[in-house]
């Protein structure tokens, strides 16, 4: 099959196993460049094992390109060199370092001198101001709401082009949550490319461009949010 | 009841054994930082540093700085191939840890084996890094190859720190340290991190062995009992920072050595080991901490 050099991001046919047990059935999807993708669906859907598989954290069968390029055979630290930067569940912070530290080691595949590092840091320091106030605190001693938005500061100082992001607002307030959700609604209009994974429906459909509904360990439905007018329409793909 | 010299003078052989085993338990914490591997062949290391700079230093007639740097690189250069070819295979195919942890026994009576098979069984040992001495201090002798171990030893804890909080390898391998799928989806090669660290740790371990050697000997058998001390040091000090590992070092040196004086060589074990239980009881995460932060 040719590659596909108009989307960012093309999975074909992503599968996985936890052992015996298929997480993953075969998955297609794609994203093109700035477009805003969310995966939604229920809980043990497959949606974290379809990031993984994506990332290369877990072996999978399929094929992942980016712009293009095949990915499949690449290793996860390879894939940050090409753009592709993940905010895992649970933010996967360094909990012992500071958060200036945090942010040094997302810069740690930006091309460039310090001074290109620290022109990153002042655009992360623009949207998450807060960061700024707590550099030298470690980021286990910050509120949740501020983990997450050094989980994401942290990955945008490595310049991505597609950032994937896995439920960010877990375990969030409300307001919090749309507070970190807007900002990544605002990268995108910038041009950034987002992958996201959510279950607070609601909030992501405001900000996607298209939707895919993952159930089961395989997509049921991919489509523009526009048509999903109701939780009733999602549900009856969750559950279909 | 001993005199306060003999305390004293006891005092300085602890600080300077303490020194020792306080490089040894930086090199176990770096590796064990870096993977939550115990690397059982760390005294081994000690073994080689003292072995391979004695061989360039009767072989080659080299002096004896530029012998110990090239012993110090190629035992590092042996800590990169331990991680390559017994670490990193087992590493990739997801064995469990205790396999791995094994796996380094099986190397350290490898490559003692090896050793006595290439370069004998015979105990040797070559002068001090300064002739003369000790330094006189009243009744109380100094040797001055403890200043060089003082010395040394504050030298690598500095430069350590230095490289773990300031520069970007130092900070990667922090990072592996605490979370290595995130350290990973940052672009961090997490698999080359490891090399670093064996060959970092493989490299302390070599300085300790030859700083060590002149002041009492290097034979095939002396990983074991350094790495087990060095081991104990490193449970003390909480597997954290390099100053951590050293002052889990120092504390037990001073510990064997008074307990010399006060009951006689024979204790020497059994106090270090009491001394162990009596800290994993009341410090269950070592003294600093980081054992517990890690598991």
């Amino acid at each position: 099959m040719a590659a596909d050099t108009t989307n960012l991001l093309t999975v074909r046919d992503l599968a996985a196993h936890y052992g015996h047990i298929e997480a993953l059935r075969p998955t297609s999807l794609n994203g093109g460049p700035g477009e805003f993708v969310t995966i939604l669906g229920p809980n043990g859907a497959g949606k974290t094992t379809l990031l993984r598989a994506i990332t290369r954290l877990i072996p999978s069968s399929g094929k992942v390109e980016f712009k293009g390029q095949d990915v499949t055979k690449f290793k996860t630290n390879e894939l940050a060199g090409l753009g592709i930067i993940m905010v895992m569940e649970g933010r996967g912070l360094f909990s012992d370092m500071s958060v200036k530290e945090n942010l040094q080691i997302g810069a740690y595949k930006l091309p460039g001198s310090q001074a290109d590092k620290d022109r990153q840091l002042d655009k992360v320091f623009t949207l998450f101001p807060r960061l700024k106030e707590r550099l030298t605190q470690t980021a286990s001693s910050m509120s949740g709401g501020e983990q997450q938005m050094l989980a994401v500061g942290r990955a945008l100082m490595a310049d991505p082009k597609l950032l994937i992001l896995d439920e960010p607002s877990l375990g969030l307030a409300p307001r919090v949550a749309t507070e970190i959700l807007s900002t990544l609604g605002s990268l995108n209009k910038e041009g950034l490319g987002i992958l996201l994974v959510e279950q607070k429906a609601p909030l992501a459909l405001k900000l996607a461009q298209r939707v895919y509904i993952l159930s089961s360990g395989s997509v049921r439905a991919e489509l523009p949010t526009h048509e999903i007018k109701s939780h009733h329409d999602l549900a009856k793909y969750y559950f279909a | 009841m001993p005199s306060i010299v003999e305390l004293t003078q006891s005092l300085v052989t602890g600080v300077g054994i303490g020194l020792i085993y306080g490089l040894i338990a930086i090199g176990f914490s770096v590796i064990y930082n870096a993977s939550g591997i115990v690397n059982f062949a760390q005294g081994v290391f000690v073994m080689l540093g003292g072995m391979f700079a004695h061989s360039i230093l009767t072989r080659y007639g080299l002096p004896i700085w530029l012998s110990a740097i090239i012993a110090t690189i190629l035992v590092a250069a042996v800590g990169v191939l331990v991680q390559i070819f017994v670490i990193n295979p087992r590493w990739r195919r997801n064995a469990p840890l205790f396999a791995i942890i094994l796996a380094t026994l099986a190397v350290q009576l490898l490559i003692e084996q090896i050793v006595i098979l290439t370069l004998g069984d015979q105990p040797r040992t070559y002068p001090e890094f300064t002739s003369g001495g000790p330094l006189k201090l009243g009744p109380i002798a100094i040797p001055y190859q403890l200043f060089w171990v003082l010395g040394v030893g504050a030298i690598l804890v500095f430069a350590l720190t230095q490289f773990f909080n300031r520069t970007p390898m130092g900070r990667a391998l922090r990072a592996c340290a605490q979370n290595r799928e995130a350290a990973a989806l940052l672009g961090i090669p997490v698999e080359r991190m490891l090399i670093v660290a064996f060959a970092l740790s493989a490299g302390l371990g070599a300085i300790a062995g030859i700083l060590i050697t002149p002041t009492q000997y290097t034979a095939y058998l002396i990983g074991t009992p350094f790495g087990i001390n060095g081991f104990i040091a490193a449970i003390i000090g909480g597997f954290g920072s390099p100053v951590a590992g050293l002052v889990g070092g120092i504390f037990l040196g001073i510990t064997q050595s008074e307990a010399i004086v006060f009951f006689g060589a024979g204790f020497r074990n059994i106090i270090s080991l009491s001394l162990l239980l009596i800290v994993l009881m009341f410090f269950p995460k070592g003294l600093f901490g980081g054992f517990a932060k890690k598991a």
